[in-house]
C-alpha cells in the first residue's frame, strides 16, 4: 500500500521526529472552554491515541486540527507548516485526513463514488484505480460491494468505508475519531487490525478511541485527556500499568 | 468506432433529427393549440433539468427559479428582437435563426447567470428556509419591479429605463410589433437535447459527485476537500444559466405569446417548477424530463383541452360542466397520490438507465 499522494513528496519530517505538534491549544464553544491548553505531538510512523470520557475534547481536538472548528489560542504545526493559516481543503491537500465520528458516509451514494470523493484532490484515474485496489486489499468486504448504497452497508462496513475514504486521499497523517463506536466486537477487531496494517505501511495515525483496552492496546503512547487539558500522558505500556487508568478507564 | 467518432456521429444524427422535426413539426402536429402544449412542455423540461442542479443534486432549496426564467426571457426578447429589427426582414426565417438565437440565448444565459451569482453568493451561506426566502424574494421583487413600471410616467432616470420592458403590458419588440418569434422545433428540440446532457454529465463527473456529498453530510464532505460554498454558489449559477436560456426559448417560441410579460415569472411557475423536480424524483435528470413532460401535459393540456371544438360542444350541452375549475383538483389528487405511493418521486435518484440493485444491508 502506498502512502504517499502521487504528487506531493513524503514528509519532510524525518522518521521518528514529529510530524504533529500542537502547543498550547485553546478552542471555545462560545463561551464555554472546550480545550484549556493542549500540548501534543505525534512522530512520524507513531500510532497515538487520545483516551478519555465523553465531553473531554477529544473530538474537539481533531476537528480542530482539520481546521473544521476554529481555534481560540495555540499553534498547530504539521510537517513545519503553520495549519492556523490553512482551509479544511488545504490541510486535506497537505496530507491530514479525518475519519469522523459516527462514519459520515455520503449514504445516497455508492460505496465506489464515495471512494472516489476520498480522491478528490487528485483525481487521475489511472492512481485512484490503484488506491481503490489498496484499500479493497485492506477491507475485502468493501471490494464486494463497490456498486451498492453505502447507506445500505452494516455500521463496521461503513466504517470500513470512511476509513477509505479518509485513505484515498494518501495521507500521511490519519486522524480516527472512534472507530469502534456502535459496531460489533468481531469487526471491531478487524478494523483495528487494518490500522495496525496502515501504520505498518508508515502512515501515522493520531486515534481518539472510547474503548481504551483497544487504545492501549494498538497504540505506542496515549494521551489521557480530561475536561479540556491533558491530565496524563506515556507509553501505552505504562499507562496500562497505571492504578488510576485501570479504576477510571478499564474497570480495575 | 472509437469514442470520438461515435460522438461526432451521435451529434450529427442528432442535429439533424432536430433539423426534420423543424420541417416537419406542424405536419405531425397539425393543430396550433396542441404544437403550442409540446412546445412550452420542452421548454418546461429545460426549465425542470435547470432546477434539478440547484434543488436534486446539492440538495438547497430554491423556490424563485422564476425569476431566473424571467430574467433569461427578457434579456432575450430584447436581443433578439432588435437583431430581427436589424435583419430588415417581416417574417422569421429558419436559416435567419441562426443569426438570432444563439446571441440571444447566449445573452439570456449569461445575464440571469450574473443575477445567480449576485444571489447565491451573500445566501448560499444560508441554509434551507432561509435560502428559499431568498429566492423567492429576488424573484418577486425582479417581478414587481418590472410590474409597477408602466412606460409613460417617468420621462427619464432608472424607472423610466425599466418601464422600457413594458410594465405589466409586458415587452413586445423595440416598435411594439411582438417579439421576434425563431424559435422552432429545431431550437426546442436542440434545447432540451443539450440540456439534458450537460444535466446527465454534470450528475456523473467529480463534480457532481462533489455535490451530491455536500447534500448528504457538509462536514464529511469539506473533510474530503470539498469547498462547501464554492460549490454552492457554482451549482447555483449554472442553474440560473438553464433558467435563462430556457427563458430565451420560451420568450422566443414560434406561435407562442408574442409579448414577455411579468406575470408569466410569478411563484405559480418556480412552484410548478418545483412540482415537476419533486414529481420526477429529486436529482434524477429522467425524472426531471418526465416531470416537465407531465405537469405541462396534463395541467396546461385540461387548460388548452377547453378550446377544442368536443368540448365545446360538451360544454353547450352540460353548462355546469367546468373543466377549468377541476384543473386544480386533478392535479392535486395526482400530486398526493403520487406523494403517498412514491415520495422520493418517480425515480427516486435513479436514472431510467441505471437502476441501482438495493441489496438489503447484512448486521
Amino acid at each position: 500500500m502506498k502512502t504517499s499522494h502521487p504528487t506531493r513528496p513524503q514528509p519532510k519530517t524525518p522518521d521518528g521526529e514529529d510530524l504533529l505538534t500542537l502547543k498550547g491549544l485553546k478552542v471555545a464553544y462560545g463561551g464555554i472552554k472546550a480545550l484549556k491548553g493542549i500540548d501534543l505531538h505525534v512522530g512520524r510512523g507513531e500510532i497515538v491515541a487520545m483516551i478519555g470520557a465523553n465531553g473531554a475534547g477529544k473530538t474537539t481536538t481533531l476537528k480542530t486540527i482539520v481546521r473544521l472548528l476554529p481555534m481560540a489560542e495555540g499553534s498547530i504545526t504539521f510537517d513545519g507548516v503553520d495549519l492556523s493559516k490553512l482551509s479544511v481543503e488545504e490541510v486535506v491537500e497537505a496530507g491530514i485526513s479525518l475519519v469522523p465520528e459516527g462514519r459520515a458516509i455520503f449514504g445516497g451514494l455508492t460505496v465506489k463514488e464515495n471512494l472516489e470523493l476520498g480522491a478528490f484532490n487528485h483525481k487521475r484515474r489511472a492512481e485512484m484505480a490503484e488506491t481503490i485496489a489498496d484499500v479493497v486489499g485492506l477491507f475485502p468486504r468493501i471490494g464486494e460491494r463497490m456498486k451498492q448504497e453505502a447507506g445500505t452497508l452494516s455500521g463496521g462496513e461503513q466504517q470500513m468505508l470512511a476509513i477509505g475514504r479518509a485513505l484515498m486521499a494518501r495521507p500521511s497523517l490519519l486522524l480516527l475519531d472512534e472507530p469502534s463506536l456502535g459496531i460489533a466486537p468481531k469487526l471491531v477487531q478487524q478494523i483495528f487490525e487494518a490500522i495496525a496494517k496502515i501504520a505498518e505501511t508508515g502512515t501515522t495515525i493520531l486515534l481518539v478511541e472510547q474503548n481504551t483496552r483497544l487504545a492501549l492496546k494498538y497504540a505506542r503512547r496515549a494521551y489521557v485527556l480530561r475536561t479540556g487539558e491533558i491530565a496524563m500522558t506515556g507509553s501505552t505500556s505504562e499507562l496500562a500499568q497505571n492504578e488510576e487508568i485501570k479504576a477510571a478507564y478499564l474497570g480495575g | 468506432m472509437n469514442a470520438w467518432q461515435r460522438r461526432v456521429g451521435a451529434t450529427l444524427l442528432l442535429g439533424l433529427a432536430c433539423i426534420v422535426l423543424e420541417l416537419t413539426f406542424h405536419h405531425i402536429v397539425p393543430d396550433t393549440a396542441y404544437r403550442n402544449m409540446l412546445q412550452l412542455a420542452l421548454v418546461n423540461v429545460v426549465i425542470a433539468l435547470s432546477l434539478n442542479v440547484i434543488n436534486g443534486m446539492a440538495g438547497q432549496f430554491s423556490i424563485g427559479h422564476a425569476g431566473f426564467v424571467g430574467v433569461g426571457a427578457y434579456t432575450a426578447a430584447i436581443v433578439a428582437s432588435n437583431i430581427h429589427k436589424s435583419l430588415g426582414e417581416r417574417t422569421e426565417t429558419f436559416a435567419n435563426s441562426f443569426y438570432v438565437m444563439p446571441p440571444a440565448i447566449l445573452a439570456a444565459a449569461l445575464v440571469a447567470a450574473l443575477f445567480g451569482f449576485v444571489v447565491g453568493l451573500p445566501s448560499l451561506r444560508l441554509k434551507g428556509d432561509y435560502l428559499a426566502i431568498v429566492t423567492l424574494g429576488f424573484s418577486e421583487i425582479f417581478r414587481l419591479v418590472i410590474m409597477t413600471s408602466p412606460p409613460g410616467v417617468e420621462k427619464e432616470g432608472i424607472r423610466a429605463t425599466i418601464a422600457e420592458l413594458g410594465g405589466p403590458q409586458g415587452y413586445s419588440g423595440p416598435d411594439r410589433y411582438g417579439v421576434a418569434q425563431y424559435a422552432g422545433p429545431f431550437w426546442l428540440f436542440g434545447g432540451v437535447i443539450v440540456a439534458t446532457i450537460i444535466a446527465w454529465r454534470l450528475k456523473f463527473c467529480g463534480w457532481g459527485r462533489a455535490l451530491r456529498a455536500l447534500r448528504e453530510d457538509e462536514i464529511a464532505a469539506s473533510a474530503v476537500g470539498v469547498d462547501p460554498t464554492r460549490y454552492k454558489v457554482t451549482s447555483f449559477v449554472i442553474a440560473a444559466m438553464g433558467a435563462g436560456a430556457a427563458g430565451a426559448l420560451w420568450a422566443c417560441m414560434r406561435d407562442g405569446n408574442p409579448s414577455v410579460q411579468p406575470d408569466q415569472f410569478s411563484f405559480a411557475l418556480s412552484f410548478d417548477a418545483i412540482t415537476m423536480v419533486i414529481l420526477g424524483g429529486s436529482g434524477s435528470v429522467s425524472g426531471a424530463i418526465f416531470g416537465g413532460l407531465f405537469v405541462t401535459l396534463t395541467v396546461k393540456m385540461i387548460e388548452q383541452l377547453q378550446r377544442l371544438d368536443a368540448i365545446e360542444a360538451f360544454k353547450l350541452a352540460h353548462p355546469d360542466f367546468d373543466l377549468n375549475a377541476l384543473r386544480m383538483v386533478i392535479y392535486a389528487v395526482v400530486l398526493m397520490v403520487l406523494m403517498v405511493m412514491r415520495p422520493a418521486g418517480l425515480f427516486g435518484e435513479s436514472e431510467i438507465t441505471r437502476f441501482r440493485k438495493r441489496e438489503p444491508a447484512k448486521p
